[in-house]
């Protein structure tokens, strides 16, 4: 008897740690997606600086704010969209990062499913023995 | 080869338990889905160029006049007549919201610039996608050797020096002194630069002999029905006399070798003969060596080793001769010949249907050395074939010292292992 309790408390817990896995995974994805915007984005902006910084002194450089066009001084312009470059590699570093603690986490996670699934069988094996 | 066969060490593996082929074919299905969306991202950026060069097109050409008649899109469905005017005014959108106002020139020169982005993008994705498309032939390619029954043989290298101590270990029981080993040695040394020189000029001929070869591999299937059958009829006498084996058979044996082998060295110009003499002799010579083995004399110390190369069929060649016939005709000899070239074609690319075969052969052998003989034939792959160019030279060193008869296919392989 309590070996059978023993074994179902193994296997809440097992749910419970596939769950977690579960959930981290989907974390991965959706960090993998707002990387995916976020490089998308920077290419963008780098192509951008380019186009302003190849523009000449003087000309007329409009940035779309909601559905109006707003005139902006070209220096305004690049120094603006710089900004946006250093922010969007910042936020990329920082994904980075916590996309790395979360494979750490699911490796961890993964370990521990192994382990368990390992005690159940061996707790498994003992029972039918006995 | 022979050594793994020697030592034992070989193992056979077949395709399908390392890469079982459903599993091949989902990982062959999954990098052509991949290849699929890279299909899909390369066309929508091809569109994206053709729209761009349109779009180039367009705007390089409405300068041309002051102004354009047109019919403006008001709604989804209904158009009003219009009429362009700054014609030279352009408001381009350079990416994340930010317009510049730019003339048809300087327009057109942003696009170029997008265009080449675009071109560089294609390319990367090309790159890619060819890199998915070896990967996906690679994993088709598994998947159908593995449905195949396709076979992977593994193999130690093992020093030559250590085979030929095996090879003397598990003659002990024939309590016989061995040829001393130094001597050997230096024979060996001797035969590897008479070889080289050969080498230099066996080159020259050996495009055109590569042609025999290939015609020559295909005789075999013929006579290896016939061995079989042979073998297996007379496996249980030699199981029987293999102990008391009379001496003077292998010596008539042993000293006719060399003078078929003398008759033979005359005419290696003719290339077709050298691949049959090529043939002829491995087994000839493993023959001499088994009934060495059997005999019990000094030889069998460096010979036993060579009795690994020999097929399963000079087994039962070894079995014809124990049941009393003395004189081994030269047609006999090729029999086995066939047969060991047959093994070779096997090479690395054992088919399934070989490997039936194979235990079959295995559980017809009597002496354990003939038993990895097979496996040793089998994995003898390329090199044997091109041992046809080196032979008449050993066949003379045959004759120069009797007792090294069978010694030339050792140092040869060695050759053949240090040039490849």
């Amino acid at each position: 008897m309590g070996s059978s309790t023993a074994i179902r408390e193994l296997q809440r817990d097992l749910e419970n740690k596939a769950n977690d896995l579960s959930k981290l995974q989907k974390d991965i994805a959706k960090n993998h997606q707002v990387r995916k915007k976020y490089t998308i984005q920077l290419g963008e902006n780098e192509l951008v600086l380019k186009e302003l910084d190849l523009l000449k002194e003087g000309a007329n450089v409009y940035k779309l704010i909601g559905p109006v066009l707003v005139k902006q001084d070209l220096a305004e312009a690049n120094a603006n969209v710089r900004k946006r470059i250093e922010y969007i590699s910042a936020e990329l570093k920082r994904l980075d990062g916590t996309l790395q603690d979360l494979e750490e986490k699911q490796n961890s996670k993964k370990d521990a499913i192994f382990k368990l699934q390992q005690r159940i069988q061996s707790f498994q094996a003992g029972k039918a023995k006995a | 080869m022979e050594r793994a066969a020697a030592g034992g060490k070989g193992t056979v593996t077949p395709f399908a338990s390392m890469f079982p082929a459903n599993e091949a074919q989902k990982a062959a299905k999954r990098v052509e889905e991949k290849i699929g969306e890279k299909q899909k991202e390369l066309d929508c950026i091809k569109e994206f160029v053709t729209e761009n060069t349109n779009l180039i097109n367009l705007v390089s050409r409405l300068p041309d006049e002051l102004n354009h008649d047109i019919m403006v899109p008001f709604g989804k469905a209904a158009f009003f007549p219009g009429r362009l005017i700054h014609t030279n005014e352009f408001m381009v959108l350079l990416g994340d919201g930010y317009y510049a106002e730019r003339t048809a020139k300087q327009t057109v020169e942003i696009l170029a610039r997008r265009g080449k982005a675009l071109d560089s993008q294609i390319e990367s994705l090309m790159a890619n996608m060819k890199d998915l498309k070896a990967e996906a032939s690679f994993f088709d390619v598994t998947a159908s050797e593995a449905a195949e029954g396709l076979v992977e043989i593994r193999e130690d290298y093992v020093e030559e020096n250590s085979r030929e101590k095996h090879s003397k270990s598990d003659d002990k029981n024939n309590d016989e002194k061995v040829a001393s080993e130094d001597d050997e040695y230096a024979r060996i040394m001797s035969r590897l630069d008479e070889l080289e020189k050969e080498e230099l000029e066996a080159e020259d001929e050996e495009a055109d002999a590569e042609d025999d070869d290939e015609s020559a591999v295909e005789q075999p299937d013929a006579a290896e029905n016939n061995d079989e059958s042979d073998m297996d009829e007379q496996t249980d006498a030699a199981e029987s006399n293999s102990e008391n084996h009379d001496n003077t058979q292998p010596k008539a044996k042993f000293n006719q070798f060399p003078h078929q082998i003398h008759s033979e060295i005359r005419k290696p110009l003719q290339q077709t003969t050298a691949e049959a003499l090529s043939n002829k002799y491995l087994p000839q010579q493993s023959i001499t060596d088994t009934s060495n083995v059997l005999m019990q004399t000094p030889k069998s110390g460096f010979n036993s080793s060579k009795a690994f190369t020999c097929s399963i069929a000079e087994s039962a060649e070894t079995v014809s001769r124990n049941s009393g016939q003395q004189a081994v005709t030269s047609s006999q000899a090729s029999e086995p010949a066939f047969d060991s070239s047959k093994a070779i074609i096997g090479s690395t690319v054992e088919r399934a249907d070989i490997i039936p075969k194979n235990s079959q052969q295995q559980a017809a052998t009597s002496s354990q050395a003939s038993k990895p003989a097979f496996d040793s034939s089998k994995a003898f792959t390329g090199s044997v074939v091109e041992r046809t160019y080196n032979l008449p030279t050993s066949g003379q060193d045959a004759i120069s010292s009797q007792s090294s008869s069978s010694q030339p296919s050792k140092p040869v392989s060695r050759f053949k292992m240090r040039r490849s």
